[in-house]
Formats: C-alpha cells, sequence, structure tokens
C-alpha cells in the first residue's frame, strides 16, 4: 500500500514549515527554533499566533493531496504558503527542486503563472469581464495573443461544459458555473499544480459532489497534480489520493483515506472519522485474520473451499461475497496464495471501525 | 494688549508674505496666468463656434445616446431656453469656465488620488489639507488669488481648482484602496506585475468611484464659478452679482434658471457617462 516515492516525483516538498503571525513575529521565530517553544508558549510569551506550526508535506506528481481541517486550523494559511501569498517565518518549500523563497519578483510571477495555479472559495472572477476574458486571465497576463488565448480558454471552458457561455457576465451564472469558470481560469494556464482553496465549501450539495467528481477526472486526465483545501472530510476522501488532516496549525495525520479511517493517529482524528461510513473505505487487508487463527478458532473449516477476493475488495464487495457464500467467511488471495480470512466478525469490526481491533486484526 | 500683538504680528506676516511671493514670482504668476486664459479662450471660442441652436442639438443627441429620448429633447429645449433669456454668451462662458477648472482638477487630482490611494502615509498627510479646503468658505480663495493673479477669469479658474480638486482626490484614492481583497489575492497568484495590478485589477474596481470623484468636482466647479463672479469671472456668475448690486430681481433669476439647467445637463450626462464606462476588459 505504501507509495514508493523518489525524489523527481515530487513536485512541491514543504519542509518543517512554521508561519507566525503578530508584532513580535520575529523574536517568536527565533525562540521557535532555538528553544522549541510550543505554540501555546509563543502565545503566551510573544503574543504572537501560530498559524502553522513545523507542518511537512510531500505532493507527488499527479496526485490530489486534500488537507483537511476546520476554520482557523491553518490549512488556508499552509495552502498560500506553497506560492507564497504568505511568506513562511520557517522553513523551506520547494518547488520542483527549486526553493521558492529564493525566487526574485519576477522569478516569483513567472512561477505563479506557468506552475502553480489557484482556484479560490470565493471564486474571484472579475465582474467587468466576460465568462471567456475571465478564463483567459492567466494568458493574457502572460502576454499571450488575443487569438491564442481565447482558444485556449474556450478549450478549457468546454472541458468544464460552459462552451455555450462565454459571452455572459459572471453576474450572470450561477455560484457552481462561477466555479467551473474558476477551474477553467486555472486549467486555461496549463499549470503542473493546482492549488485549491476551498472551491467547493460555498455550494450546495449536489453541485459540490458533480464539481468535486469533475474536478477530480479533469485532474487526473490531465495529468495535474494538486493541494485541495477543504473543511469537509467526505469531500477529502472523495478527492484526495492522500490526506493531511491538521488542527491548530499542525499536520496531525497523512495517509489514504482508509489508513485514516482505520487507523486514526489521535483522539481528534478518531472523532473526526467517527462518522465516515467505511463500507468503500476499509479493505479486506485491514480487516482479515491470519490463516492460522482462523484455522485454530475453526477447525471444520475448509479454508480452500471458501470464496476468494484480493486485499484491497472493500467491505461493500466482502459483504456481497459472504451473502452468496455457504460459509460466513472468504479467503483472501495475494500472489495465488490465501494470507488471510475475513469473517463476519472481523467485517461487522471494518463497519463499526472499532479502530484499536481493527489494527490487531491488520 | 498681548494677544493683539500676536495676531497683528502674524498679519503683517502673511501681508509680507504674499507682497513677496507677488514681486519675486511675477514670471511664475504672469505665466499661470496665460496657461490658464488660453485653455479656457480656447474652449471658450470653441463653445461660441456654432450658433445656440447647433450646440443644443449636438447636446441633446449626446443626452440621448446616454439617457433616452425624452431627456434629449429636455435638454435640448433647456439649453434652447437659456438663448431664448438672452443669456447664451453668459452661459458659454461659465460653460468654458467650468469645464476649464474641472479639467485642471481632473489633471491634477486624479494622479494624486492615484498615489494616494496606494501610499497610506500620503493619504493620512492629504486628509487634513483636504479637509481644510473644504470647510473654509470658498470666498476665501478668491483673495489670494486676485492679489497674485489680478481681476479676470483666470482668478477665478484657480479657485474652482482648488474647490473642484478634492473629491476627485478623495474619491480616487477611495476607489483605488476598495479593490476586493479576494481579487488582490487573484492577481498575486496569477502573477500579475504591479502595473498589470493596476490597469487590469485595481482601476476596473475603481472606476465607478473616479467617475463620481469626476461628477463631484464638476458640481464643486459650478457652485464656485457663481461665486468667481466677484472678481469678474464674466459668464453667469457676473451677470447674478451684478443683477444683485443694482437689484435687478429678473435678471437674477434668469440667470439662475440658466446656471440650473446647465447644472442639471452636465450632472446627469456625467452620472450616466459613468455607467457605461468599463475599464479593463480588452
Amino acid at each position: 500500500m505504501e507509495m514508493k516515492i523518489s525524489d523527481n516525483d515530487v513536485l512541491l516538498d514543504c519542509r518543517n514549515i512554521w508561519k507566525i503571525f503578530g508584532a513580535r513575529a520575529p523574536a517568536a521565530v527565533k525562540a521557535v527554533s532555538e528553544r522549541g517553544l510550543s505554540k501555546k508558549q509563543v502565545l503566551q510569551e510573544f503574543d504572537c499566533v501560530v498559524g502553522v506550526a513545523d507542518a511537512s508535506l510531500q505532493l507527488c506528481r499527479g496526485e490530489i493531496f486534500c488537507v483537511m481541517g476546520l476554520s482557523g486550523s491553518g490549512k488556508s494559511t499552509l495552502v498560500r504558503l506553497f506560492n507564497r501569498l504568505i511568506e513562511p517565518s520557517l522553513g523551506t518549500v520547494t518547488v520542483k527542486g527549486r526553493e521558492i523563497s529564493g525566487l526574485n519578483a519576477a522569478e516569483l510571477r513567472d512561477m505563479r503563472a506557468r506552475t502553480i495555479g489557484m482556484v479560490f472559495q470565493s471564486v474571484a472572477l472579475l465582474p467587468h469581464r466576460t465568462v471567456l476574458e475571465n478564463a483567459a486571465f492567466g494568458l493574457e497576463v502572460r502576454g499571450i495573443a488575443k487569438e491564442k488565448r481565447n482558444q485556449i480558454a474556450l478549450a478549457a471552458l468546454e472541458k468544464v461544459g460552459l462552451s455555450d457561455w462565454t459571452a455572459r457576465y459572471p453576474s450572470e451564472l450561477s455560484g457552481g458555473m462561477q466555479q467551473r469558470v474558476g477551474l477553467a481560469r486555472a486549467f486555461a494556464s496549463d499549470p503542473e499544480i493546482i492549488l485549491m482553496d476551498e472551491p467547493f465549501s460555498a455550494l450546495d450539495p449536489l453541485i459540490r459532489k458533480q464539481l468535486q467528481d469533475e474536478f477530480r477526472q479533469l485532474t487526473k486526465s490531465l495529468g495535474k497534480s494538486s493541494v485541495f483545501i477543504t473543511h469537509d472530510l467526505d469531500e477529502a476522501i472523495r478527492i484526495g489520493d492522500r490526506i493531511a488532516i491538521m488542527k491548530d496549525g499542525v499536520i496531525v495525520q497523512v495517509g489514504t483515506a482508509e489508513e485514516i479511517v482505520t487507523k486514526p493517529a489521535d483522539d481528534y482524528v478518531a472523532d473526526f472519522v467517527a462518522g465516515i461510513s467505511r463500507i468503500h473505505l476499509v479493505k479486506a487487508h485491514s480487516v482479515m485474520k491470519p490463516v492460522a487463527e482462523f484455522r485454530a478458532e475453526q477447525p471444520n473449516c475448509d479454508v480452500d473451499a471458501l470464496l476468494r477476493t484480493t486485499p484491497d475488495a472493500d467491505i461493500g464487495e466482502l459483504i456481497d461475497l459472504t451473502m452468496r457464500s455457504d460459509s460466513d467467511a472468504v479467503a483472501v488471495v495475494h500472489d495465488g496464495k490465501i494470507v488471510g480470512v475475513v469473517t463476519i466478525r472481523g467485517l461487522l469490526r471494518g463497519v463499526a471501525g472499532t479502530p484499536a481491533e481493527a489494527r490487531a486484526a491488520a | 494688549m498681548d494677544t493683539s500683538v500676536l495676531t497683528d504680528t502674524f498679519d503683517l506676516w502673511i501681508d509680507d508674505g504674499l507682497a513677496w511671493i507677488s514681486d519675486n514670482g511675477e514670471w511664475a504668476f504672469d505665466s499661470l496666468r496665460g496657461i490658464l486664459e488660453g485653455t479656457y479662450d480656447g474652449i471658450l471660442w470653441l463653445l461660441q463656434l456654432a450658433p445656440f441652436y447647433v450646440v443644443a442639438l449636438i447636446v441633446g443627441l449626446l443626452a440621448w445616446r446616454l439617457m433616452g429620448l425624452a431627456s434629449a429633447i429636455l435638454t435640448g429645449v433647456a439649453l434652447a431656453f437659456c438663448a431664448v433669456m438672452g443669456l447664451w454668451g453668459e452661459t458659454m462662458t461659465t460653460l468654458a469656465l467650468v469645464a476649464t477648472a474641472t479639467v485642471l482638477a481632473l489633471v491634477v487630482g486624479i494622479p494624486i488620488g492615484i498615489a494616494a490611494g496606494f501610499l497610506a502615509t500620503l493619504n493620512t498627510a492629504l486628509e487634513p489639507v483636504l479637509d481644510l479646503i473644504q470647510t473654509l468658505p470658498p470666498y476665501i480663495y478668491l483673495l489670494p488669488a486676485i492679489a497674485l493673479l489680478g481681476y479676470g477669469p483666470a482668478t477665478a479658474l484657480i479657485a474652482t481648482f482648488v474647490v473642484a480638486m478634492p473629491p476627485a482626490i478623495r474619491l480616487t484614492s477611495l476607489g483605488i484602496r476598495m479593490t476586493p481583497h479576494e481579487f488582490i489575492e487573484l492577481g498575486h497568484a496569477s502573477g500579475l506585475t504591479p502595473w498589470q495590478m493596476f490597469t487590469k485589477v485595481r482601476l476596473p474596481f475603481a472606476i465607478p468611484s473616479v467617475m463620481a470623484g469626476i461628477n463631484q468636482s464638476l458640481m464643486m466647479s459650478f457652485g464656485m464659478v457663481v461665486i468667481a463672479g466677484i472678481v469678474g469671472s464674466g459668464g453667469l456668475g457676473e451677470t447674478i452679482y451684478g443683477a444683485v448690486r443694482t437689484l435687478d430681481i429678473a435678471t437674477s433669476i434668469n440667470a439662475a434658471i440658466a446656471i440650473v439647467i446647465l447644472t442639471m445637463i452636465l450632472d446627469r450626462l456625467t452620472q450616466n457617462a459613468a455607467r457605461r464606462v468599463k475599464v479593463g476588459a480588452r
């Protein structure tokens, strides 16, 4: 399950970054780097607020990385550190092997125009421009000729299903359509990385779900990578290849949806994932028990006669299999070998999500 | 008394200062006067080139384009009425004065306003100066102006210019500062140069406020140009001032009507023009 990451594949590498806000921020930063103060101490001693504390993450090529946190968790600050809309107080951000704190103004503009696109919750469509002119904005800024940029923008609008709306103004569009234009504007510039700052949070649930699916499909088909900020765990699970959970400026856990749901790092994450349906998240390999253990418990059952499945089958599939089976267990096969058995008990545990036992079972 | 000594000394300084300025800055004021009256004469010549019905027709057509047929007819008829009252020459003189003073106020005021929009310190420094200009009774500006520039349109123009400038500065500065934060962020995230940020993001959002400033400058100009009748500005202001001195109530009312007509036409025209202005999208 663990992805092997080579250095070439890391598009955006952020290491131990801090962002401290306040009048005495420089002193607080010094104290943090020299004395290793905690956030609470920084607030008490320097009256400074820690927005992001010691955050590290790597965005790989082709990956959608979700950062999930409630309001005030520092997730919006974190994403702005990646294109230097906010300067980090400490730590480094490297984009395609280049540390961005070392870029001069022109290089930074170039990086923002070509490499890192951004989509905002507020959408920020310029009200005096048509949909087409808005979608072409990034290209216009780069000085691409009108005909060329309109052509590219139109293609981007087609991808989000708005090619009939090019001559309209943003105020004539619904919220969902406006955010589609926002997406088209970001994709039209053809950046490798797209930063998504809670882009769908203000939309109603049905439209949000549609846009989530479209965004994931578009990003994957175009081979883009994305850091996606959200306060909605369902959204993070739906969209993200990996998810980071943020709390009070700290990244508490990074992992796939399944890892986070089945092995929450602390009580905070556990509380969060408690309400999430595990049916499609928890896989056979997390709920199966070793063959020997199963044999010891049920000596009469012939393991080789059980219905078989793969370690990646989710609970939904396992339930289907069990229902079709004569016995109450399913064998999990990997590389032609039975590596474990999923019993009804294991399934129930997976659905209920009692982490300790699930971990033990895995 | 102690205090009277203080004020007398202060008054002496002011008088000496003004005398010194008018003695030593004569060439400067002469050339200033030349520029002001030259611009004014040019505009006036242009306005008097055509007979009144042609002007009324042109302005009426403009009103038609901006506001519709009813307004257009009303505009044309109202302007013709000025001529019927025998005040066409004065009306055009007033228009030329207002146009000259407003254009000058905008040429100076809008760039200052833009600078103040970007530099918070400049804005803070300007604030009390503009407050002072706007709270002092407008007559005040006529006195130093008449001392330095003499009796005539130049004095009226400079006093009107001073009064018309503050709204242009204030509302331009406000417009520049009003850009919503998310669009500034969009600009940065899209890699805009500072100039692009100004022309493509800030300016389009500032335009309504700037246009309101232009309209306000124009209205201030009208107010002042009438007062400036006292210093021989010519036009409707001087007609009213003359009528007041001779207690010629009928003439003063005629001139007042002409001023109202002119003011309302220009106010509506600029307000409606403002709604149509869109900058930034090309």
